[in-house]
């Protein structure tokens, strides 16, 4: 390395920096642009705000078809967010039989929609419905973030003599105990009143609680990903469609239905109610230890929204014999929407879900 | 330059290196000021003026609307609600509809089974 080569170097960027300075200003005004969620799928059912989707396998080889739960924040396209990073279409090019709920955008005529429509209502007929269509007998059930906790919350709640349909229960990243976290520090406390505000906005803004999530890690969210985003472009490593695709989906944010939205904030924040076992929906309990299902339970070393010690007594309190752990470095969607996930953990899951569901 | 050859770091690397700790540093200094309990406080008061303040905002627009004898959120939400209602009332009637024609089938298909033999 020759003196002048900083120069020239420097003189080289001063040049390039009108493209580049075009060319980052064009990912960020095309981010709307992306494709997420185009994976060919089908309306199975609809309720209210929710459908049921299904992804049909060309190539289907397992019996039991595999429903997909994402939390009442942001949008169920995480499964399925670009071609060729799409959760959905390893799952069916592996030979599942895919659907997925989605919560559409809850509005002020949805505020008192509260967690028991969401387990006892939509989730339980979103189970029928995809029984029906299956034409099977029992189901995986796969839950993200707060769609494991009503997933865990579904099949723990007391129903008598009565089962449920489901045989695997997959939980990714989800919180059972959020008392320990920022998000206690912010909502836990009784001097929020979030009965008050819950009832001023009828259903909480998506871009409240966007801001909230991005406020946990507010330098990394307002300004490192715009900064490395930059240096992508200027070394010419940017991978745009990656960028616009999980951009997009970030930005995407329905509202929160009110009720549902005090009642999870007690339950995770305040009361530990799921821990204790004093949760009823519709006068039911729900008790986590009712939980007999194959379970797979994956948690994110870098989780800040979930954090894995708020996950960890669930194993304490399931009657699972068929209990597995996948704990993996990585936050809370990149898990298992990142780049790395393709590799280190769809396999893992396919696998799991594989051996449990044949006949 | 034998320094540089031997794996060390150029000026323009040294000058990211420390903008990077730097960077980080902040953001870990940030992340402990968002996680005080003050903070908490702040953003929650916060957010309990944000609402009241937009729903003072939508209401007056919408009382102003209404006055001119044209349909306001308010009209809209509650029309909605009843279609929810009455969603959930044909989706439970729909329901039952499912399980009866599902005991029929099973009953035929057990008489012609019955016949058969």
């Amino acid at each position: 390395m020759s003196v002048v080569d900083p120069f020239v170097g420097a003189v080289d960027r001063a040049i390039r920096f009108p493209v580049n300075a075009l060319e980052y200003t064009n990912i960020l005004l095309t981010t709307d642009d992306a494709v997420v969620g185009a994976t060919q799928r089908e309306v199975v059912w609809t309720h209210r705000q929710t459908t049921l989707y299904r992804y049909r396998s060309s190539d289907r080889r397992y019996a039991v078809p595999l429903l997909l739960v994402f939390a009442l924040i942001n949008r169920p396209e995480i499964f399925d967010l670009r071609p060729g990073s799409s959760l959905v279409e390893y799952l069916i090019s592996e030979g599942f039989d895919v659907f997925l709920v989605d919560w559409g955008y809850p509005d002020e005529e949805d505020a008192d929609t509260g967690l028991e429509e969401y387990v006892c209502d939509e989730l339980d007929w979103a189970v029928r419905e995809t029984l029906r269509a299956s034409g099977a007998e029992e189901l995986s059930l796969m839950g993200w973030c707060i769609g494991a906790t009503l997933c865990a919350m579904y099949c723990g709640l007391d129903r008598g003599v009565e089962r449920t349909a489901v045989r695997n229960l997959a939980l990714l990243t989800m919180p059972i105990d959020g008392r320990g976290g920022t998000y206690a520090n912010w909502v836990g406390n009784e001097d929020f009143d979030v009965d008050g505000v819950s009832e001023l906005w009828g259903s909480v803004p998506g871009g409240a609680i966007d801001f909230a999530n991005k406020m946990m890690k507010p330098v990394t969210n307002f300004w490192t990903t715009y900064r490395r985003l930059w240096e992508g472009v200027q070394e010419g490593t940017a991978r745009p469609e990656a960028y616009q695709s999980m951009a997009k989906w970030v930005a995407d944010n329905p509202p929160f239905a009110g009720r549902a939205w005090r009642e999870w904030i007690r339950l995770m924040y305040r009361d530990a109610g799921l821990l204790r076992g004093t949760v009823r929906l519709r006068g039911r309990l729900v008790d986590l230890r009712r939980i007999d299902q194959n379970v797979l339970v994956i948690t994110a070393g870098a989780d800040h929204i979930a954090p894995r010690p708020g996950t960890m007594p669930f194993f304490d309190l399931i009657a699972s014999e068929d209990v597995e752990h996948f704990d993996r470095p990585g936050g809370h969607i990149g898990l298992v929407a990142g780049s790395a996930a393709r590799k280190e953990l769809w396999p893992g899951i396919a696998e799991w879900l594989a051996q449990r569901s044949g006949g | 330059m034998p320094d540089r050859q031997n794996g060390a770091q150029s000026p323009e690397q040294q000058v990211r290196a420390l903008y990077e700790e730097a960077e980080s540093n902040t953001a870990k200094a940030f992340e402990a000021l968002v996680n005080k309990p003050s903070f908490g406080q702040l953003l929650a008061l916060s957010a309990e003026n944000t609402a009241a303040l937009t729903r003072i905002a939508f209401d007056g627009v919408d009382l102003l609307w209404r006055n001119l004898r044209l349909a306001g959120r308010a009209d809209i939400v509650r029309l909605s609600k009843q279609l929810h209602r009455n969603e959930d009332k044909l989706e439970r009637v729909l329901q039952e509809v499912e399980k009866l024609r599902d005991e029929v089938t099973r009953a035929r298909e057990h008489d012609r089974e019955a016949a058969a033999s």
